[in-house]
């Protein structure tokens, strides 16, 4: 009897776990995306790329396993052990390093041809029949992208079926044929990736939620980036001075202590006249 | 932690019957299981809480008056803390809401859920459809900015045309011969009391007779497939529905920081370079508008017959040409015949 592995097309295999893998890790990286935003740094570019690229690559390899495992048990009735995820990742990351560094240059080699395979036709046929603008930019299109996208598709498969290839033989080497029906595989597996303590659970997600928006919050500019030019930012030199209150308590009593000695002074004067006696300036 | 969590659900439970609420809730069984696309709605009554709960926020700082409205909505964004996020998540909020009613009933309309006996379902989603879009409509003119302004003077123009109650709405909403702080005050109205309360009422009937008639299920598979893959709504379309509030709650947070809300020049009655248009979503009314397919006085039956509002009401009952069966053009309880219009 044949692996159930290796009754599956390689390129529908990849495809399936490729595309259910992008979407479990996709609200993951999308959170660390955010948080990039929210501290002002562009996720799609410098810094902020890298270190969503850097982060995506544990999200990746969780999101696979979990895939793979599920596709593996559901699909085909075996039970992979061991760490499914960095064993397919690997493998998909060279796989994809190669096939897109190839695609990169048959890609733009095939456009640039066909531009300009393109631009020798329709100048050869200009001269026979003159073709108005709006067809020529049309057929133009055309005749170079069609074949680009098809060089693109083809690329796209050859990967597909390479990274095919090594699940199947990643599945035949580790995985074991499980005896039980559908509901009950789906069951276990169910049970394997739900804790046995809900409540610990349910905590721990709460504290990650509430650090996540709390880091959200913490992260995100108080007043607005994008100022109105009516609204200009406050000048710097406003800023307050800061508060020292044992120094400002100081100078109060001091000034307190040289407005008493003064007003003390003042009253000793006019007691002094009144003091003198009455009608003396007569 | 657990007994004290344990007192309190029991607690709870003693005096409003917890246990039976939350089965109620929870174990609303789905046939044919869980799927992607039954999390529309849930999404679609998170994104109205956090409109809600973002609009209440901004309510604190906001003037509805025509004096003070642009300088309040100024303060928010470049004074108030966080006033700017808030304002520019409720903005990307309601294009969200927008796109998620689409959403919502294309997948309700592909899979001929609208179909007997789940007609008021539909019907009730049409009138929620409305609010939405009068949601979107009211709101865009509160900041009091050029493109506030302008886009309201053509959304008004717009509904202008609209026949038998177009002249009465226009001149109802407008107050006066220009937009004013009449329109302010009845924008704002209609915006944060009535709209919130009609779609409060009906949301409510929505899910009531939704939960009445139970969901529709797929339309493939045959009864009995159906049943032997039903599931409970908890746990598996829960969480469905948490990742994909998840998605759209980082999406709208993204493109409030990518996008976020700059104000134009204070409203005046001179749009100057101002091209004015409405929000994305009345485009295809403003350029009907500019084709000039209303007819210039409205309220008439020619005008009636030839107006494209009418097919925003039109129930879903036309059968394939190619006579194939489909989701949508099955034969159902609805028989292609001519409408009332």
């Amino acid at each position: 009897m044949s692996h159930p592995a290796t009754t599956i097309s390689s390129v529908k295999l990849a495809w399936a776990l490729s595309w259910a893998a992008f979407w479990t890790g996709f609200p993951f990286k999308m959170i660390v995306a955010l948080l990039l935003l929210a501290a002002q740094i562009h996720p799609w570019e410098g810094a902020g790329l890298i270190a969503l690229l850097a982060l995506s690559v544990p999200i990746d390899i969780w999101a696979l396993g979990l895939t793979a495992r599920t596709f593996f048990l559901e699909r085909m009735g075996i039970e992979v052990r061991g760490p499914v995820g960095i064993g397919l990742w690997w493998q998909g990351a060279v796989l994809g390093v190669v096939t897109l560094g190839v695609a990169y240059y048959a890609v733009g080699a095939t456009a640039a041809v066909c531009q300009k395979a393109t631009a020798a036709t329709l100048e050869l046929v200009n001269k026979v029949i003159p073709i108005p603008v709006a067809e020529q930019i049309t057929i133009e299109l055309l005749m170079w992208a069609v074949p680009t996208t098809i060089v693109a598709i083809i690329f796209l498969l050859i990967g597909l079926k390479l990274f095919g290839w090594r699940i199947k033989r990643f599945a035949v080497a580790s995985g074991q044929t499980s005896p039980a029906g559908l509901q009950e595989r789906v069951r276990e597996w169910d049970d394997w990736r739900v804790p046995a303590d809900s409540i610990l659970m349910l905590v721990s997600f709460t504290a990650v939620a509430v650090l996540l928006t709390v880091a959200f919050w913490v992260l995100l500019p108080v007043t607005t980036t994008h100022r109105h030019p009516d609204y200009p930012p406050p000048p710097t030199d406003a800023v307050k001075k800061k508060v020292k209150p044992e120094e400002l308590l100081k100078k109060t009593d001091a000034s307190l202590a040289k407005a008493e000695a003064v007003l003390e002074l003042l009253e000793k004067e006019k007691a002094k006249e009144k003091k003198k006696p009455a009608g003396t300036g007569k | 932690m657990m007994p004290l969590l344990q007192k309190v659900y029991d607690f709870v439970d003693e005096r409003i019957d917890l246990k039976t609420l939350e089965a109620k809730m929870m174990k609303e069984p789905i046939k044919g299981g869980s799927r992607w696309a039954y999390v529309f709605g849930s999404v679609l009554l998170f994104i109205f809480i956090m409109q809600a709960v973002t609009g209440v926020l901004l309510m604190f700082y906001y003037i509805p008056s025509a004096d003070h409205a642009y300088a309040s909505t100024q303060f928010i964004i470049h004074e108030v803390d966080y006033g700017w996020f808030i304002l520019s998540y409720h903005f990307w909020g309601s294009s969200a809401m927008v796109v998620m009613v689409f959403a919502h009933m294309s997948q309700v309309f592909l899979w001929g859920a609208y179909k007997s006996p789940r007609e008021m379902i539909w019907l009730v989603g049409l009138a929620l459809f409305g609010i939405v879009m009068a949601f979107g409509f009211t709101g865009y003119l509160l900041p009091w900015d050029q493109r506030a302004y302008w886009a309201t003077t053509v959304g008004v123009e717009i509904m202008d045309k609209t026949p038998v109650v177009g002249d009465f709405m226009a001149r109802f909403l407008k107050g006066g011969p220009t937009p004013g702080q009449m329109t302010l005050s009845r924008f704002f109205v209609i915006h944060v009391m009535v709209l919130p309360g009609a779609l409060m009422g009906l949301a409510g009937l929505h899910l009531f007779l939704f939960r009445s008639a139970g969901p529709a299920g797929p339309f493939r598979g045959t009864p009995e497939e159906l049943k032997a893959k039903t599931d409970f709504f908890f746990p598996r379309q829960v969480w469905k529905d948490i990742v994909a509030m998840a998605a759209v709650f980082l999406t709208i947070s993204s493109l409030a920081l990518i996008e976020p809300v700059v104000l134009l020049e204070e409203a005046k009655p001179d749009p100057g370079d101002y091209h004015p248009e409405p929000e994305w979503y009345f485009l295809f009314l403003f350029q009907l508008l500019r084709w000039k397919i209303f007819p210039a006085s409205s309220g008439s039956s020619s005008a009636r017959r030839r107006s494209p509002l009418r097919s925003c009401c039109c129930w879903p009952r036309c059968r394939s040409l190619t006579g194939a069966r489909s989701a949508i053009f099955s034969s159902g309880p609805s028989h292609c015949c001519p409408g009332p219009w």
